[in-house]
């Protein structure tokens, strides 16, 4: 079969190309013209050719053409198995409008609105959209498909039409980004905004990209071919690998599943009925996500223009909360313990570099001053002290709540929450009291500037992902299924086996552990500490950023603390600034408030407006807005068992029934 | 000892203000397991609708206050109007945040009620502006001189105040019909609503009554300190939560125990000297460290009495 044949699409396959091609072309194209993907490329291509912003530099064009490499071959490979994994069930129109609503709108409010402010308009979007789908579909008395109608096992035709169809993908995919953006690169040539070096260029990447989709496409094959069911080889059935054993068995399993746990299975399977949301192509968003974040102080100046530094430094401290979530929801998620007062060892971690990284030590000691660059240096040993000591009072929080339960357990750690700062405050021999602690050093790495905020950019970057492999590991450790275990069923856990002091011990003292080191970030990166940054009011935004994220799950705390950041401290406190701005259209709304209130500002009702988030989020989404699967299955266990019928006193159906098959 | 006398006077005038606060966390905790925190703002709120009330009789600060039958029939009708509308707010709280939340996992109604908190402060803030309020002294103030320490008219009123609505609030929980309800809910939800109670219907007046009172302490707080401010509740309603955990949360005789403790120890906290002089004590005296010393009391009582001085060590369901 040679190449030509193979890029000759059937019918079927035809309507699965054009559903794709235009699904991701759409955005893409976006992203390219009305966004700064053209003028990133350019820039990076005109720096290697000297001709352009020279003082740019060669780092830069590496950087640049890293991320754009990395970011077209991704999407073009994602075409590839997006092509190959559908299986075809679900229409066209209803997966373009998916792509605007989740893709395209997003894109453009982050490319009028800004990031931040992009993304909460589309948490804003993006509910009222499930509210109409919902009433559509009961408008229309739509049912979905049953899922899985076609889960079955590929011989070996069928998985090289699978594999031909991702090339397919890819490369039908690759021709028509190619053609589009050539005829764009001539428009942009005849009126004279491009250089005519860059047209050759344009002709060269023309006449690659198709090749490069070639076999981009066959990735994104064989990537969907590896979450098939694979057939079982009769014909010498001692070869076939467990792999496949186990695949059979799986599907064994499934046919027994209730319908929602076939539904979660089913996303791993291909074909699928929910590409967009399979775990293979979560791999590519995966991969789109964190070329993003890694090269994100390097492509920020040409997506949003000027301010980068500003814009880098609100990341960085949204970084720390995500830590400080993190380490909480080890004690509140995973061990169940209740802190309030989690606070506490923030400050202590902030103190801790706070007294050491600066003249305050050594002022106290009546020492001469350590040398400045030496002190630098000392950061790095010196977070994880900060991690240690927070750890250590941790557990010696920890020490008198170990009899308690519930709610008692809560008002005993707010206190301390409470005496910590106050102790700061009071001890001001040491701490300099309601003044804080000022000129502490900010960590020292060779060639890098510390007075610019991307090195605190990478840093924080570092430090979550160390958080969150540490999180990933501890959870699925013995000690991390302890906690568990404690969380669900104390006097269970208890008599498996499992030494309640030691493991609640440990939780409190992991738990603080982060915390000092998101303390001792936060102190360098302030170049002090001040006792006002440590009330019961930022434990409780603590709390919120874990219990709306999703108590216990790894991602949904990241996403809650991201989420209750970018809300709280972020966009409502910017409000007035805003509507300060006569062409906002919170100007308008800001002065017919006015009008009625006088002496109204929106710094007075932004409490109001978060209060009113978190009551609205709760009630919609009580277990968070990405609930842990493991949670989610325990919580609802009830619910998806089957009951005996014959044990109970109310006849399924009959009014009452639901209530008595809860209890 | 006079002063240790007289801060024990003004500890227990401060203690009632907070078992009445308290009262209202006990209760709610008590029938659903839930830490509100919006209760201390419902009782910022009370103190706040007393101004209005003042305000609608035509006391003002700059007016003389009414007296005799007349000052009586204010006082009568701000005490009902307060404890009204926060009843009502109380009740409207429950039913559109604690409610649907009723079935979801424990966290969820405490978020809630965070948020909640967050909503009556920005809505005490748009009412009535981000500064201290002066609230008119209506009461005539008098001393009465005991001994070496001295008493005023006004706590004597506070005290008096508080102890009746202590004996209605017990009288009603243990004697009648509601209060047993309010009782089996609290032990038993399911069992409860097997046996024919409404447990909505229980639940949203226990929610009714603990406002009430945080009303009911909005007023007497006026009398007492005769100033105001939206964050208020926040304070208060952390040393009433703590009162109510202090004696045993879920207690009814607890709470008023746990709220005079406070007070007093609050009250006596200030007599620590300051170390910064020199001898023993606390840098900068104890009055900003009572807040750390109430905690610090609240740990060591809990961990020799696990669940609060009255609490009862309840069996652990298996």
């Amino acid at each position: 079969m040679s190449i030509a044949n193979t890029l000759v699409p059937a019918r079927d396959t035809r309507a699965l190309l054009i559903k794709w091609i235009v699904g991701l072309l759409v955005p893409i194209a976006v992203f390219t013209f009305v966004w700064s993907g053209e003028a990133i490329i350019n820039n990076a291509l005109l720096s290697l050719l000297g001709t352009g912003n020279v003082a740019l530099g060669i780092s830069l064009f590496i950087q640049l053409a890293i991320f754009i490499l990395i970011l077209y071959a991704t999407v073009i490979a994602l075409a590839g198995y997006l092509v190959a994994a559908d299986s075809g069930q679900r229409g066209m129109i209803a997966l373009w409008i998916d792509i605007l609503v989740f893709v395209l709108v997003p894109l453009l409010l982050v490319i009028t609105q800004g990031l931040i402010i992009g993304l909460a308009l589309c948490a804003i979007v993006w509910p009222l959209f499930f509210l109409v789908r919902r009433r559509f579909a009961k408008a229309l008395h739509y049912t979905p498909p049953q899922p899985l109608q076609n889960l079955q096992i590929l011989d070996a035709e069928q998985r090289a039409e699978l594999m031909s169809r991702g090339i397919m993908g890819g490369f039908w995919f690759s021709v028509a980004l190619a053609v589009v953006w050539l005829v764009a690169d001539l428009i942009f040539y005849i009126t004279g905004t491009l250089p005519t070096i860059l047209l050759i260029l344009a002709v060269i990447r023309t006449l690659i990209l198709p090749v490069a989709g070639y076999f981009l496409g066959r990735l994104g094959g064989v990537i969907a071919l590896r979450r098939t069911l694979a057939q079982k080889d009769n014909g010498n059935g001692e070869s076939s690998t467990d792999r496949a054993g186990r695949r059979i068995s799986k599907r064994r399993q499934l046919q027994e599943l209730s319908t929602s746990h076939k539904r979660e299975e089913a996303r791993d399977l291909v074909p699928n009925d929910l590409p967009l949301r399979s775990t293979g192509a979560q791999r590519f968003y995966l991969i789109l996500i964190v070329a993003f974040i890694l090269f994100y102080p390097v492509i920020d100046p040409f997506l949003f223009s000027f301010g980068t530094d500003g814009r880098l430094a609100g990341y960085g401290d949204a970084g720390y909360y995500v830590i400080l979530a993190l380490g909480l929801n080890i004690v509140v998620g995973f061990a169940g313990l209740l802190d309030l007062g989690y606070v506490a060892f923030f400050a202590i971690g902030s103190y801790a570099w706070g007294i050491i990284g600066s003249t305050q030590l050594t002022n106290l000691l009546s020492l001469p001053p350590i040398n400045p660059h030496l002190l630098s240096a000392l950061f790095w040993p010196m977070i994880i002290g900060a991690a240690l000591i927070a750890a250590f009072f941790g557990v010696l929080l920890g020490l008198p709540t170990l009899r308690l339960r519930g709610d008692y357990l809560a008002i005993v750690t707010l206190g301390f929450g409470e005496i910590v700062p106050i102790v700061f405050l009071e001890l001001d021999k040491y701490t300099n009291g309601a003044n804080g602690i000022v000129g502490v050093y900010s960590p020292a790495f060779p060639g890098a500037n510390w007075l610019s905020a991307t090195p605190y950019y990478y840093l924080i970057l570092g430090l979550i992902v160390l958080t969150i492999f540490v999180n990933i590991r501890l959870r699925d450790s013995r000690l991390g299924r302890a906690w568990i275990a404690i969380r669900e069923d104390e006097i269970a856990a208890a008599s498996s086996g499992i030494n309640l002091r030691n493991t609640k011990l440990l939780a409190f003292g992991a738990g603080a552990f982060f915390s000092g080191i998101a303390g001792a970030y936060h102190a360098a990166k302030l170049g002090g500490v001040s006792p006002d940054n440590f009330s019961l009011g930022d434990s409780i935004i603590f709390l919120a950023m874990v219990v709306i994220g999703g108590i216990g799950s790894i991602p949904g705390v990241i996403v809650g603390a991201l989420a209750v950041y970018s809300i709280n401290l972020f966009l409502l406190a910017q409000l007035d600034t805003l509507a300060a701005d006569p062409s906002n259209p919170l100007f308008a709304v800001h002065n017919a408030i006015a009008s009625v209130f006088p002496g109204f500002t929106f710094g007075n009702i932004r409490n109001l407006i978060f209060g009113v988030l978190l009551v609205v989020i709760m009630i919609f989404r009580p277990e968070g807005l990405i609930p842990s699967a493991r949670r989610r299955r325990e919580l609802h266990a009830a619910a998806d068992e089957q009951v005996e019928v014959g044990a109970l006193d109310v006849v399924p159906g009959a009014p009452g029934f639901e209530d008595e098959v809860r209890i | 000892m006079t002063l240790f006398l007289q801060e024990l006077v003004n500890g227990i005038t401060t203690g009632a203000i907070y078992a009445l606060i308290a009262l209202g966390y006990t209760m709610v905790y008590g029938i659903i397991e839930l830490l509100n925190f919006a209760h201390g703002d419902i009782f910022m709120i009370g103190t706040f609708v007393c101004v209005s009330i003042f305000a609608a009789f035509g006391i003002t600060l700059s007016s003389s206050p009414p007296t005799g039958l007349a000052l009586v029939g204010v006082l009568l009708v701000t005490l009902l109007g307060s404890m009204a509308v926060c009843a009502v707010l109380g009740v409207v709280i429950e039913r559109f945040a604690y409610r649907p939340l009723r079935n979801a996992p424990r966290l969820a109604p405490l978020i809630s009620a965070i948020g909640v908190s967050l909503i009556l402060e920005d809505v005490a803030k748009l009412w009535k502006g981000i500064n201290f309020i002066t609230v008119p002294q209506i009461f005539p103030q008098i001393f009465y001189h005991i001994g070496p320490i001295t008493i005023s008219s006004i706590n004597i009123l506070v005290i008096v105040v508080a102890v009746v609505l202590m004996i209605a609030l017990q009288w009603l929980v243990t004697r009648t019909r509601t209060g047993r309800a309010m009782r089996a809910v609290a032990q038993d939800r399911e069992a409860a609503a097997l046996m024919g109670v409404n447990v909505n219907r229980i639940i949203a007046i226990t929610f009714f009554i603990g406002a009430g009172l945080a009303g009911a302490a909005g007023l007497i707080w006026d009398l007492q300190y005769g100033t105001t401010i939206f964050y208020l509740g926040f304070t208060l309603g952390l040393f009433a939560f703590t009162a109510a955990v202090l004696g045993g949360i879920g207690n009814i005789v607890g709470a008023m125990l746990g709220g005079v403790l406070i007070g007093v120890i609050e009250a006596l906290a200030t007599l620590i000297p300051d170390s910064n002089n020199g001898g023993i004590g606390l840098p900068h005296g104890g009055a900003p460290w009572h807040e750390a010393i109430i905690f610090i009391v609240l740990i060591l009582i809990l961990v020799f009495r696990p669940s609060g001085l009255l609490g009862q060590r309840t069996p652990e369901k298996v």
